[in-house]
């Protein structure tokens, strides 16, 4: 039953998601809350799920089961009316879902044939239907906050590694979401250009972005999360707070990735 | 055999005929231009059609595409131009003509939007798909990612090879004359037996058109190299 | 529509049957000639000293001029100048050739020029005599890569040689076209020709594909299409 307390309500709630690809079951029944604010730490081996999980949250994988509620609007198989056939999402829940989740890929994914600041100012242009001058304004002003305003013009194949992921941060951010998702953020840059990526994360989290992260920098994780998730075989093993999961963990499974991840 | 090899290039009478020649040659150069622009609408079409998670579009474009591409471009001016009509006119019950310009352009047009929709199909498939999600990531809509992520970007890459099928085209379009088209082929036909002289005029056609499709050839591809280099490509 | 076909094309079945075996035997013919020119003329351009500037041009030519002017030209021009070739079908097998000898000459070069360098320097080390080497060692490989290709020029050939009935060589369009004009009735004997052409070449054009499919997989060539 609703409490009055909205904000109680966790900004994200995942009730029994499962995804199979075929007859690989990649996701078997994750539960989870985040609460609106927090920065939450999602770590595991690879083949864990964990970027399938992120997916699915946005909708770039689609459920084979289970209940989404992303800021009070449910997404996903659920949605429909008890005793009905599951509806598929139309493309416009899909998409306003979408405009409430921000995210940053692995391979940064910039749009090569625009330049940096193009690739900031062209959703809201698009899907907010902002006007030019105000949009670049507003991409101005997310080029300053991750330190790149002086390459707005540049085009992303002059730029590094960690440049490129910054603007990425920023061209996500554009679109002012509620909740920002990091899918392996830094694990293609080389280690030197890492910092200055985790740099800008540990920014937005203190302007209190609530923010997922699929991530192997543990030193991140432990310094930066509210509380971390360890995936194992598409299941939640251990959903704690750091000192917990990385000092006492429950889970002899997590203890050994922990301790091995840790060196 | 050289006493025959003098008489074998005489610009003279390409002079003499100049006007019929250039009349005929206007007469290619517009089925070209007409059966390009057919070509690339249609190409355009049934390469995003092969491309659509809907089975039924994509399994019908690439029916579309195999057929086109592997029929002859002489068998499907004739059937254009003799059996169409006759379909058309069993259908809608009213009298079809096709003129032999129209045929031409029809034929033409959907004989290279085979070859050239395998092009757009493979220069949209190019683009990474991390764009498209990152993208749709973002809540552009399909139609908007279409337009402003993937075809300003495909098309780039797909103009070599477009430009190549384009030259082949108007090389196509010498067979035009078989369905009473009077190009420039037909022109020299009509001369060459009017002058009793094949020789001259078959070697000069030989030769005009050797040049002209070499030179084209090289003319776009370094236009288009500048064009590609320039900016961020 | 059932009883036209049985009437102008089941009746016609010899006739028609007669046009494609010639249509298959002047493929076949001008395929053979194109692999050999194509070949000849692309080892010349490689490595032919100063006959280089006789290849480029030749090669050049046959690529640039569209097929039905050398048809044409082959059939009215040639018999004049150099004597030869004296009948109809011969010229449409030459033209056929020359024009497939083009491609077929850039499709090997490319081949030659995607070899190692070492291969032949490693030959010639332990003695092989150039010939030998080309034989033993470049041809295979260049064959190799080049044969989705190839047979893709035996489809082109089969495509264009819907055009020889135009200087009267009997082939399956000859023969369909001269239905057509007795009867007047196109469209079940043209649909049929159209038909048997596209199965035709797309079978050429599969037989290509998965060439090209199982020497990727067993050779692991990065060849191209």
């Amino acid at each position: 039953m609703e409490s009055g307390l909205n904000q109680i309500r966790p900004i994200i709630q995942v009730n029994d998601l499962h995804k199979s690809f075929g007859t690989q079951e990649v996701l078997r029944g994750i539960t989870l809350a985040v609460e609106s604010g927090a920065v939450v730490s999602v770590i595991g081996a690879s083949g864990s799920g964990k970027s399938t999980f992120l997916r699915c949250l946005n909708y770039l994988e689609r459920p084979s089961s289970g209940e989404i509620i992303v800021d009070g609007e449910t997404i996903g198989a659920s949605a429909a009316a008890p005793g009905r056939r599951a509806a598929e999402p139309s493309s416009r829940d899909i998409a306003r879902m979408r405009s409430t989740l921000g995210m940053v890929f692995q391979q940064f994914n910039l749009w090569p044939h625009m330049t940096v600041l193009g690739n900031v100012i062209e959703a809201p242009i698009q899907v907010k239907r902002m006007p030019r001058r105000e949009a670049e304004d507003l991409g101005r002003q997310f080029l300053a906050k991750v330190n790149l305003l002086d390459k707005q013009n540049e085009y992303p194949a002059k730029l590094s590694g960690g440049q490129q992921q910054r603007v990425a941060i920023a061209r996500a951010l554009a679109m002012r979401p509620k909740v920002m998702l990091f899918d392996e953020a830094t694990s293609s840059l080389d280690p030197e250009l890492t910092t200055e990526v985790l740099e800008v994360m540990r920014d937005l989290a203190r302007d209190g972005m609530t923010m997922l992260v699929v991530t192997h920098e543990m030193g991140f994780a432990r310094d930066v999360s509210d509380r971390i998730v360890f995936l194992h075989a598409g299941r939640v093993e251990e959903d704690g707070c750091p000192a917990q999961v990385f000092n006492a963990p429950l889970s002899e499974r997590c203890r050994q990735f922990v301790s091995s991840a840790l060196g | 055999m050289f006493a025959v090899l003098q008489g074998a290039f005489d610009p003279a009478l390409f002079w003499e005929y100049r006007v019929t020649l250039l009349i005929g040659l206007l007469q290619n150069l517009s089925i070209f231009a007409e059966s390009a622009a057919v070509a690339i609408i249609l190409a355009f079409i049934v390469g995003i059609a092969r491309l659509s998670p809907r089975r039924a579009l994509s399994w019908t474009a690439t029916a579309y595409a195999e057929f086109f591409r592997n029929t002859p471009e002489y068998v499907l001016l004739v059937w254009i131009y003799f059996v169409l009509p006759l379909l058309l006119t069993k259908l809608v019950g009213m009298q079809v003509k096709f003129s032999p310009h129209l045929a031409a352009v029809i034929g033409l047009g959907v004989a290279y939007s085979g070859f050239m929709s395998e092009t757009v199909r493979a220069g949209l498939r190019s683009i990474p798909g991390g764009q498209t999600e990152a993208a749709q990531s973002l809540g552009l809509s399909s139609l908007t990612i279409l337009r402003r992520i993937t075809l300003p970007q495909a098309i780039r890459r797909m103009l070599p090879e477009v430009i190549n099928q384009l030259v082949s085209l108007f090389k196509a379009t010498t067979i035009v004359s078989l369905i009473s088209v009077q190009d420039i082929m037909y022109q020299v036909s009509m001369i060459s037996v009017a002058e009793m002289r094949p020789v001259p005029l078959y070697t000069g056609a030989a030769l005009i058109y050797c040049v002209v499709i070499i030179a084209a050839t090289q003319a776009l591809q370094a236009l288009t190299q500048r064009w590609r280099t320039r900016g961020w490509a | 529509m059932i009883e036209n076909f049985n009437r102008y094309v089941l009746a016609n079945v010899e006739p028609l049957l007669g046009g494609l075996w010639v249509t298959l035997y002047v493929c076949f013919w001008s395929f053979l000639l194109a692999l050999i020119l194509g070949l000849v003329a692309c080892l010349i351009r490689l490595r032919g000293g100063f006959l280089r500037y006789l290849a480029i041009p030749y090669i050049e030519f046959c690529r640039a001029t569209p097929i039905f002017v050398q048809l044409l030209w082959v059939n009215y021009v040639w018999p004049e100048i150099f004597g030869f070739p004296q009948t109809v079908t011969g010229a449409g097998i030459i033209a056929l050739a020359l024009q497939s000898s083009g491609y077929l000459a850039e499709t090997f070069r490319a081949g030659f020029d995607g070899l190692p360098k070492g291969q032949r320097e490693a030959a010639a080390a332990v003695g092989m005599s150039r010939w030998r080497v080309l034989y033993r060692i470049e041809l295979p490989q260049v064959a190799l890569v080049a044969m989705p290709l190839v047979i893709n020029q035996l489809a082109v050939i089969v495509k264009s040689s819907t055009l020889v009935s135009v200087i009267a060589i009997s082939d399956l369009m000859y023969q369909g076209l001269k239905i057509v004009n007795q009867w007047y009735e196109p469209i079940e004997v043209l649909t049929a020709i159209a038909l048997a052409y596209f199965l035709l070449i797309f079978s050429i054009s599969r037989v290509a594909n998965a060439v090209y499919v199982h020497f990727q997989a067993k050779f692991g060539i990065a060849g191209y299409r």
